[in-house]
């Protein structure tokens, strides 16, 4: 026999600790692709909702440089609304997605309006009389207020704004840095707030904390790795343009400099001609190889394409005392790319096989329909192969083991791959040669 | 007269490097990448050592591994046109780190420098 359950479970036994629902409703969540703000209301759900610990409301604030900002507010307005909401929530059948759900509705509908109020609550953590709720964030402790009308160290906006006498402070501290913090209250129902609930609140507290944290973090390090890649690419630019450019500089130096007979005249002029002409290149194959943009999918015959490439004159110039062997499957599936990016693909695979292979040597191109979905085109060659090391580099860009190469072809490749709704894969190893499998989607040629 | 190994990959640059030091009296060999520049170390000694950093195949770090490696005591200057490899600790065992320039200048004052001329 076999019975299958929810993924995610909707509902709990009675009898499952408190402790335990909220963090499966918060893992549920944190495993979602959804956004900080998303998850944030996850937990705030988990505060107020019934099935979590149930308090009225929930406010949280979120912390920016030294400052502490309220930036969402969750709960009924009024006891009218607050029943109706209740009415809905405890209707059979609804688990945490449709409650997320409906808080993400009322937060979207609530927002605008709630939102020029929330932003007049803004606390500088710096400040020598700082007051609740703020403080708490401070001084990086729970702190439970009773009686808030007659307590001095509550901000008089803020009480006016909650229009509660009871009220929950939930620092959110991660690694000793404010992150924020949230706010519960009970402004409906009037319930005492418990130290079971102050406990079960807490460890929402140290989850959303956390979180807030590692979201920060992970945006830290994408912005890293751009500034990284960035600098990596000035880096090689700069390279890839200083050696001409020295070459040039230099022998006009020369030029001006040095006596020189007519030959070595001719011989600099043309070196700065020669090495003007790199530039140029390299600038082409810059913009041309980083700029691609497949505008739209055709079904492609490959076949042609394939048989053409080694009638190509560059193509056939390399391939002097080497073999190229094409093959291809018996029937005539079409493949989804570009047409000139797919042929301009092929020719550099070709291109770099033929660099490796040695004459007398061959590369093969194979094309065979894998399965209805994929049409696969193999190029191999006879070369040295890649050590692991090199594998592992061949497709960051400005990777080359050619002297003049600008290790932007096999990027080029996989980019025209990956738009093309493709894959690329590679086998190598030293003294085994390299090949390269390419996934393409296969479609069925329709009749003509 | 001194010997000079020039271990560049650009086979222009090495042209006009090896033009200008003749030209200041030094007897100048090249390799264009990093297994030559081994090769021509085991049958030839040299004065003085000029290499780039990213070549194909083993890089000038490499080759600077090699030559400690070697134990030969001899003055090596990382000529190239990344700046960015100046904080790889292994450049430090190089005594001096040019960066490529059109003017010659400051690497022939380097090299009459670390010749002691």
């Amino acid at each position: 026999m076999i019975q299958s359950y929810r993924l995610q479970p909707a509902s709990f036994y009675q009898e499952t600790p408190k402790e335990l629902v909220i963090l499966s409703i918060i893992a549920q969540s944190f495993f979602q692709p959804f956004s900080l703000e998303d998850n944030l209301l996850v937990i705030l759900t988990a505060l107020t909702s019934g099935a979590g610990i149930g308090f009225n409301r929930a406010m949280l604030f979120l912390s920016e440089g030294e400052k502490l900002k309220a930036t969402m507010w969750l709960g009924p307005r009024s006891p009218e609304e607050a029943e109706a909401i209740w009415a809905m929530l405890s209707s059979p059948g609804i688990g945490y997605a449709e409650i997320v759900e409906h808080n993400q509705e009322l937060i979207n509908r609530f927002m605008p309006e709630l939102q020029p109020r929330l932003r007049t609550l803004e606390y500088n953590l710096d400040e020598e009389d700082l007051k609740l709720p703020a403080l708490a964030a401070r001084n990086r402790e729970i702190v439970h207020v009773k009686e808030a009308s007659s307590e001095p160290l509550v901000d008089a906006r803020f009480l006016d704004f909650l229009q509660v006498d009871e009220f929950l402070c939930l620092p959110l501290i991660a690694r000793n840095e404010i992150m924020g913090e949230i706010v519960v209250d009970n402004a409906i129902t009037r319930a005492p707030i418990t130290s079971r609930d102050i406990e079960l609140a807490s460890l929402c507290s140290l989850l959303a904390g956390n979180y807030i944290h590692t979201t920060r973090l992970y945006k830290k390090v994408l912005e890293m790795e751009k500034l990284a890649a960035l600098g990596e690419m000035a880096a090689f630019i700069s390279h890839q343009l200083r050696n001409p450019i020295v070459a040039i500089g230099g022998f006009t130096r020369q030029l001006i400099n040095q006596p020189c007979d007519r030959e070595k005249c001719q011989r600099n002029l043309k070196i700065i001609q020669d090495e003007i002409k790199h530039l140029e290149d390299i600038i082409y194959r810059m913009s041309h190889f980083l700029r691609i943009k497949v505008k739209e999918l055709v079904p492609i015959d490959y076949r042609p394409i394939l048989l053409s490439i080694k009638e190509r004159p560059d193509i056939r110039t390399k391939a002097v005392n080497k073999e190229i062997v094409v093959s291809l499957p018996e029937n005539n599936s079409l493949i989804l790319c570009d047409p000139v990016y797919f042929e301009e693909a092929i020719i550099n695979l070709v291109d770099n096989a033929l660099d490796v292979t040695p004459p007398g040597g061959r590369v093969y191109i194979r094309a065979s329909q894998r399965n209805k979905k994929w049409v696969t085109i193999v190029i191999k060659d006879q070369g040295p192969g890649l050590d692991e090391k090199s594998q592992e580099k061949m497709f960051s860009p400005f990777f080359s083991t050619k002297e003049s190469g600008l290790g932007l072809g096999l990027l080029f490749v996989r980019r025209v791959m990956e738009n093309c709704g493709g894959k690329i894969e590679v086998r190598s190893k030293p003294g085994r040669g390299t090949m390269f499998r390419l996934y393409f989607q296969a479609r069925e040629r329709g009749p003509s | 007269m001194k010997r000079i190994l020039l271990v560049e990959d650009d086979r222009n640059l090495s042209l006009l490097y090896q033009e200008e030091l003749s030209r200041e009296g030094y007897e100048v060999s090249t390799a264009f990448d990093t297994d030559s520049a081994l090769e021509l170390m085991r049958t030839k000694s040299f004065d003085l050592i000029i290499t780039d950093i990213r070549m194909p195949g083993k890089d000038g770090i490499e080759l600077i591994s090699s030559i400690m490696g070697m134990r030969k005591d001899i003055p090596i200057i990382i000529n190239t046109a990344y700046q960015s490899y100046k904080g790889d600790f292994m450049t430090w065992a190089a005594d001096a780190y040019l960066i490529k320039s059109s003017s010659l200048d400051e690497l022939k004052a380097k090299i009459k420098e670390l010749l002691g001329e």
